[in-house]
């Protein structure tokens, strides 16, 4: 039996305890937001948040990162992991960091994102607010959430807590938990089930037929139409759970012998990410254009990814259609009407 | 004879700020950095001056008089890189608000409107009379981005300045957008490397360090007016302030340096 309940009367407790022991990153407000940001007090842990600015994945991925750093010739790891618990995710996130794992690990594996994210505890969280841009429900359904440590629910009187892992198990130490009962079981299954009615936008079609029809749809004069008003400016990619591409420049400390070997997020929807340089001080961009930057993303989320990922690389969280100055960038519109074609 | 970098620092129309904000820098580092370059010209801290080869040069302020082509062109044939140094010998800056009108030389000056140093014509950056390599962006210029600038150019290496937007500085801070909070903002279109600093602290980016190098200005006017909830004139007008120059309606088109 791996599912216990706490009562609200003790939850404050519980979470007291493990940010007392434990560094705690959770769902904080920020201004009219939520953020991901440590837990100092238990008040602050925001479990009725709709989304997040940016997506938990910062905490192994930060938008900037320190690679190495150097000192002359010599260079030093700046790879120093930190065990966090990551609190209150949702499971569209979960999601998205299961698909960052299997990219970060392939190949040549990138300790620098794996190292912090070993030793993180994930636990997640259902949804008590649906952001007012979420499709959730209907991207990638065959994709179960995974790679999490526990669970928590919300029901009447306290929180179902599903502990999956022995990370997971290891915080029921902090908190008077009790075994669940049938009942609590149940409504929580329900809660968990009945959100996924409530996302205001929904794909008309299934992932697999997407996939197949976007990609050929690459020569489509929709393209233009669609990225018309885009300023470039790469919103869309920077609050993305699932996007992982990044820049990686030295930099000299003011005394020109020591220094960083630095990584930022980058994102293909910004004009520079196709540049490159060619001999002579020459540049060419192999994606000049809004359309084919545009294009290329969408392409990224419902295509090309969806054999080594099994499911696309798209989660439904909405991020990118609320970040999106020009509202040009929501997913759902745009799939739905390629899929009409 | 020393081998260290040489640098010396030049002024035309321009508040002087951005040599301010390098003698802002502090003692440690600034004295740190002297260790690597020779200073041998700066007006604003020393009284030397040279007629040597420069390595580097940076040039503050704007082209607004042909009578400092002369100047400028010395200072180019003399130094192996030119930088922009600051708004205003980037993009012409502020300076630039003077270029779609006609009638400020009477109220700015009043009873010496005619004297004959104050003939100017458009402000212009300083790219629009000689070849310059890099601009240092932003009113002020950002010191933590000179020292990068001046690393790189010291250990040979070409430096990089931002050609994104402010909006990707914003995400990364987790800012919230200034759209969201029913305000409006230039973050779009404004070139970024600031680091963000104005939306976070709850104030519109005005795009100090002009526009990216494609910005979309249709776009921008359209969403200040539809979620920014200004008027057309006020919307078309509201990128002036700093990036007259950069505009599609600029009455000289800017060559971008930034390679």
């Amino acid at each position: 039996m791996n599912a216990y309940f706490i009562k609200d009367t003790d939850f404050t407790q519980f979470l007291g305890k493990m940010i007392e022991a434990h560094k705690v990153v959770g769902p904080k407000a920020k201004k009219t937001r939520f953020v991901f940001d440590q837990i100092k007090k238990p008040e602050d842990l925001r479990l009725d948040y709709d989304v997040t600015i940016l997506p938990p994945k910062k905490l192994f991925f930060p938008p900037r990162q320190e690679l190495v750093r150097f000192h002359g010739q010599k260079a030093s790891s700046c790879i120093h992991p930190e065990g966090t618990i990551l609190f209150g995710v949702h499971f569209y996130d979960i999601k998205a960091i299961d698909m960052t794992d299997q990219l970060f690990r392939e190949t040549n594996p990138d300790w620098n994102y794996l190292a912090n994210r070993e030793c993180s505890t994930i636990i997640g969280s259902n949804i008590q607010n649906v952001y007012k841009r979420a499709f959730f429900s209907s991207v990638g359904k065959g994709v179960e959430p995974k790679g999490h440590d526990g669970f928590i629910t919300k029901i009447s009187g306290g929180y179902v807590y599903d502990a999956i892992t022995a990370k997971g198990k290891n915080l029921l130490k902090f908190g008077a938990f009790t075994d669940a009962t049938e009942a609590q079981l149940t409504e929580a299954s329900k809660a968990n089930k009945e959100v996924l009615d409530k996302c205001p936008e929904k794909l008309n079609n299934e992932s697999l037929e997407i996939s197949e029809k976007v990609r050929n749809q690459f020569k489509s004069p929709m393209w233009k139409e669609f990225s018309e008003k885009c300023f470039s400016c790469g919103s869309c990619n920077l609050v993305c759970p699932t996007c992982y591409c990044f820049d990686v420049q030295d930099n000299w400390n003011v005394d020109q012998q020591t220094g960083v070997r630095e990584r930022t997020w980058d994102g293909c929807l910004l004009e520079d990410f196709s540049t490159c340089s060619l001999t002579g001080g020459h540049k060419e961009n192999f994606r000049e254009t809004r359309a084919s930057r545009y294009r290329h993303r969408i392409m990224r989320k419902t295509s090309y990814l969806t054999a080594k990922l099994g499911g696309p690389a798209c989660v439904g969280c909405g991020r990118c259609a609320g970040a999106c100055t020009a509202d040009i960038a929501d997913p759902v519109p745009v799939i739905n009407r390629l899929m009409e074609v | 004879m020393s081998d260290k970098v040489k640098i010396a620092y030049f002024d035309f129309a321009s508040c002087e700020g951005c040599q301010i904000e390098m003698t802002n820098f502090g003692d440690a580092a600034f004295l740190e950095l002297l260790n690597h370059v020779e200073v041998v010209e700066f007006r604003e801290a020393m009284s030397e001056k040279t007629t040597q080869r420069i390595n580097i040069s940076f040039i503050e302020g704007s082209f607004t008089r042909e009578s400092d082509r002369k100047r400028l062109e010395d200072i180019r044939n003399r130094s192996d890189i030119v930088i922009a140094y600051g708004a205003c010998a980037a993009t012409g800056g502020i300076n630039a608000l003077k270029n779609h009108q006609s009638d400020y030389k009477q109220d700015v000056y009043g009873k010496d409107a005619d004297m004959p140093h104050l003939e100017s014509t458009f402000a212009l950056p300083v790219s629009a009379a000689i070849k310059v390599d890099y601009s240092l962006n932003g009113c002020p210029m950002d010191r933590n981005e000179f020292i990068r600038v001046v690393s790189h150019l010291v250990h040979g290496k070409q430096p990089v300045i931002p050609n994104y937007p402010v909006c990707v500085e914003c995400k990364m801070n987790e800012t919230v957008c200034r759209y969201e909070l029913g305000d409006h903002c230039l973050g779009m279109v404004a070139r970024a490397g600031c680091g963000a600093p104005c939306p976070a602290d709850g104030i519109p980016c005005e795009a100090c360090r002009g526009f990216v190098d494609n910005p979309n200005e249709e776009s921008l006017i359209t969403t200040l007016m539809e979620k920014g909830g200004l008027s057309r004139e006020r919307a078309e007008a509201r990128s002036r302030m700093f990036a007259a120059n950069c505009r599609a309606d600029a009455p000289h088109k800017i060559e971008t340096p930034n390679k």
